[in-house]
């Protein structure tokens, strides 16, 4: 009968249960959605990302010297499609959630990346730069292979560099498929 | 000097007014319910829900105002008094989101009406939430000209 004294002295004991936020710290969740951010040393300006948006809020604007990517984080709505069907990984989510901003700042929130092209370290033609960790990748079975030499030659100046060397360059994940196959 | 013991006891207090302007009821989730409970709660701030526009001084609003709800926004909106504080919460109202360049969308917010605080999100966190009424609090003290 007397059970509900032990809620009451539970109650007492265990304090408030309002999260002390504003006046205090307040817990982040780890997945949290926050912002969304690009990686400028992955991006290939492929294009994918502003395709599958659902926002729109991705826009990306390509000339003979490189490319511009602009994502306004006020019209993102955290889908995460980008990250996904991105092709180099390039998209992340953030987990900074502090989202709140005056009116002034609206058009400040933006995420912006000039790419430039640079020249094929063979040929001199315009190109992008290869990710280090993606040559590593490729090249991981030829030790005889620079990926830092590599990822600078233009992609037709890499299969000549390649047929020279007699290099077979495969991605990992194929071979693991090929494998898996093979066991199967 | 009526004037000035109303603001001043008045500032501990701004009421909230959140309007519907089309949303998926994704924000208002996020606002009237879990912004309300004990864990958030609101009210440590002196904000207070309110159900009528003309005791309300900050204004929170969810959605990316349909034409059909465009003339019904206007007429709450102007029936606050002055000063409010407008508050756009989630991307629909800052930006038209998902439905921006719709046939039906007479939005975003700030197309129609003087917007000062966005917290933007897909819905956003209470907690962001909880971030733009402070925002909206001394906003609103600025306009009252009792910054503190």
């Amino acid at each position: 009968m007397a059970s509900f004294l032990n809620v009451l002295l539970q109650n007492l004991i265990s304090g408030p249960a309002t999260d002390p936020f504003p006046f205090g710290e307040t817990f982040t969740p780890k997945r949290i959605r926050g912002r969304i951010v690009v990686d400028p040393g992955r991006c290939l300006g492929c294009g994918m990302c502003r395709h599958v948006c659902a926002a729109g809020a991705i826009h990306l604007q390509k000339d003979s010297k490189g490319w511009t990517i602009t994502i306004w984080q006020d019209s993102c709505c955290l889908c995460r499609s980008c990250v996904t069907y991105c092709p180099m990984n390039a998209m992340s989510i953030d987990p900074d959630w502090h989202s709140a901003h005056a009116e002034e700042d609206k058009f400040k929130r933006i995420e912006q990346h000039t790419i430039s092209y640079e020249p094929c370290a063979r040929c001199g033609t315009p190109m992008r730069v290869m990710a280090l960790d993606k040559a590593r990748e490729l090249y991981a079975d030829d030790a005889d292979v620079d990926p830092e030499e590599i990822r600078h030659l233009c992609r037709s100046c890499r299969q000549m560099s390649d047929a020279e060397n007699s290099t077979v360059c495969v991605l990992r994940s194929d071979i693991n498929t090929a494998q898996q196959e093979g066991r199967d | 000097m009526l004037d000035t013991l109303l603001k001043k006891t008045s500032v501990r207090s701004p009421w909230l007014f959140r309007i519907n302007a089309g949303s998926c009821n994704g924000c208002d989730v996020e606002l009237a319910t879990t912004a309300l409970i004990p864990r958030y709660d609101v009210e440590r701030l002196g904000c207070h829900y309110t159900g009528s526009p003309r005791q309300a001084d900050i204004v929170l609003v969810t959605g990316p105002v349909t034409v059909h709800m465009r003339d019904y926004v206007l007429r709450v909106w102007n029936e606050i008094p002055e000063p409010k504080v407008t508050v756009a919460v989630g991307i629909c109202p800052i930006s038209g989101g998902v439905f921006r360049d719709s046939y039906s969308i007479a939005g975003p917010l700030s197309r129609l009406v003087p917007v000062d605080v966005n917290v933007p999100g897909c819905p956003p966190r209470p907690q962001a939430i909880m971030e733009a009424v402070v925002l909206a609090r001394s906003i609103w003290l600025k306009k009252l000209g009792l910054e503190g």
